[in-house]
């Protein structure tokens, strides 16, 4: 289908980077807890998938589900600890959790390689232990991988749990009074939300064959999470996926013309730009804009609620 | 063994006092503004450079580069404060806690791409000189930032106990609104908290400048700490980041010297975790500025 192996990357890093975004959108967006540390189920799922394959020859693919599980099994615990906190303390304790992580796994070398990390053994064409000679194979992965994402969200938004979601999202307190459980609400979306990351991890390492502490729990995994999230449109489900679409083509390029290496600091230079001017303009993000766009255009309905991409529920149109 | 924990405690006070003016920043911004300033380091890695260009063109000292470093990250926090903060307030998390994220994101970068990923070091005639106290030694560049570290503390507080614009800074963290219907100016109030923030900050920035080196990630570490500081010691309270700042010093040298030496961070984290699972509000329990 896409033969050039430069677009083909893109696209791979696209699929991935929407669906951790969609993952990550799942507690940021819809529940409103914005977590700077998804890259600690990233990190255990790449690293549970890693040891299960070399220690133990599991086929990725096990591995992949099995750290998906230690992802969620670890959300509960860092949920418990983090949820006491609202807004920034949350984000901030987040941080500290996936930090930990990183310097544990740095520190404890025999049970994990420690600072020089591992590549993953060279198997040539070998599907069933989720590694291809073509790299279309990678799109395929990826691309279902984000149909997994937007299936879930897509279920979440049409649940009594998305309902739920959105009603803590907005007012913790006024959901607590109309008998909403909130701990138990926002405990669920994580065991959910940190249960995809963990599978992107496998993926990912898979891809690039090589894991070390520094890239599995690399704070620029979190960033991106939040980032495609915000950029797209956050707490909407397509949001993740345009911010990844708009995002991720657009460091690339940056960074090929300027010539990578040498510029580093380029590509999030550049996130971060983009990412003021969505804050101080656009908060409801390119989908929101659109939104605004397309109801300009057509005349039917007013913008949407700021921060949701939903539309107005109350109140009609004026000039309708 | 005494003598060692002492020597670490030592060690630990001293660098605590700059962890100490960070924390002091951010809780300050956090009290009056209440917004959560993810950049905070990075503006303390710009005091560094400032200081290492001053001390490389025109071979000024870093501690005299203060008078430099201070008033430009003073007038950097009114900027910041009138052109994008004030424009997010009261909007809810998500803006708040991103646009500070995302300007961190954007220094930290262009200053990799200024000034590449170098360490910069400025050698001081006493850069490597120590006083002897019985068994202890103590690093001159250290004590010099230490006791300005609390000098510096001192003259905030004092500004905020005594001035009229620093009630007003007090009244505004306790009742914005209140505040507001008494006559004080917010938006003067406010660029005011975030210009003292930040020179502190640079403040920071170039007192380290004699003893550590500055690259563009450099403030990172220091963003941390300042966020166990203030969670350890009251988001918005001045004295608790004072002494959260300089207890994270201690149990970061303490957590080198007996766990290992790339550990300091790890004791950090665990203190953030231990506070927030048994006292999520803090030494001072909800009490502001």
């Amino acid at each position: 289908m896409v033969s050039n192996a430069f677009a083909i990357d893109i696209l791979i890093r696209v699929f991935l980077f929407a669906f951790i975004g969609v993952a990550w959108n799942l507690l940021g967006g819809y529940a409103q807890q914005l977590s700077l540390g998804h890259a600690a189920y990233f990190g255990l799922g790449a690293y549970t998938s890693t040891l299960l394959l070399i220690r133990a020859g599991v086929s990725p693919w096990i591995g992949m589900a099995a750290g998906g599980v230690v992802a969620a099994a670890a959300s509960l615990p860092i949920g418990a600890l983090c949820f006491r906190l609202r807004g920034p303390y949350f984000a901030i304790a987040t941080i500290g959790t996936a930090q930990t992580l990183m310097l544990l796994f740095l520190k404890f070398r025999d049970f994990a390689w420690g600072a020089v990390g591992t590549t993953i053994p060279n198997l040539g064409n070998a599907p069933l232990m989720m590694q291809f000679t073509a790299k279309a194979a990678y799109y395929y992965v990826a691309l279902a991988l984000l149909a997994l994402g937007l299936a879930v969200t897509s279920w979440v938004e049409r649940s009594w749990l998305g309902y739920y979601l959105v009603a803590v999202g907005e007012d913790q307190h006024a959901a607590e009074a109309v008998g909403v459980n909130v701990p138990r609400i926002k405990r669920d979306i994580y065991l959910i939300s940190a249960f995809l990351t963990g599978l992107a991890g496998t993926f990912y390492t898979q891809y690039i064959y090589f894991i070390d502490p520094n890239t599995a729990f690399s704070f620029n995994i979190s960033v991106e999470a939040a980032l495609v999230s915000i950029v797209g449109g956050i707490g909407t489900l397509w949001g993740p996926v345009l911010g990844a679409v708009v995002l991720e083509p657009a460091s690339a390029l940056a960074q090929s013309w300027l010539g990578g290496g040498a510029h580093a600091g380029v590509q999030l230079a550049l996130y971060a730009v983009i990412l003021i001017a969505v804050i101080l303009w656009r908060p409801t993000g390119l989908l929101g804009a659109l939104t605004a766009v397309y109801a300009r255009v057509v005349r039917a309905a007013p913008a949407g609620v700021p921060g949701t991409g939903r539309p107005v529920r109350k109140g009609l149109p004026l000039d309708g | 063994m005494t003598a060692v924990v002492a020597q670490a405690v030592v060690n630990g006070l001293l660098i605590g006092g700059i962890y100490a003016l960070v924390s002091i920043g951010v809780t300050l911004i956090f009290g009056v503004v209440k917004i959560v300033n993810f950049a905070q380091g990075e503006f303390v890695m710009i005091g560094m450079y400032i200081s290492y260009w001053l001390a490389t063109l025109i071979r000024l000292d870093p501690v005299v580069s203060l008078a430099v470093s201070m008033p430009a990250l003073f007038v950097c926090g009114v900027l910041l404060q009138k052109f994008m903060l004030r424009r997010v307030l009261g909007l809810g998390d998500m803006p708040q806690i991103f646009l500070t994220f995302a300007i961190s994101l954007l220094l930290m970068n262009l200053a990799l791409l200024l000034f590449t990923a170098n360490y910069r070091t400025v050698q001081t005639p006493y850069t490597f000189s120590a006083l002897r106290l019985g068994p202890l030694y103590l690093s001159v560049p250290r004590v010099i930032a230490f006791v300005l570290a609390m000098l510096l503390s001192a003259a905030l507080e004092l500004f905020l106990r005594t001035t009229d614009l620093g009630k007003a800074m007090r009244a505004a963290a306790q009742n914005r609104d209140v505040a507001m219907l008494m006559g004080v100016n917010p938006d003067r109030v406010f660029a005011v908290a975030v210009g003292l923030a930040l020179a502190l900050a640079g403040a920071a920035g170039s007192l380290l400048m004699p003893f550590y080196p500055a690259y563009p990630t450099a403030g990172q570490q220091f963003t941390l700490f300042a966020f166990v500081a203030v969670v350890l010691g009251t988001l918005g309270n001045v004295r608790g980041a004072l002494i959260a700042g300089l207890m994270m010093g201690m149990a970061e040298s303490l957590g080198v010297q007996f766990v290992g030496a790339d550990s300091g961070l790890i004791v950090v984290f665990g203190m953030l975790l231990v506070t927030l699972a048994v006292r999520p509000g803090g030494l001072y329990g909800g009490q502001t500025l």
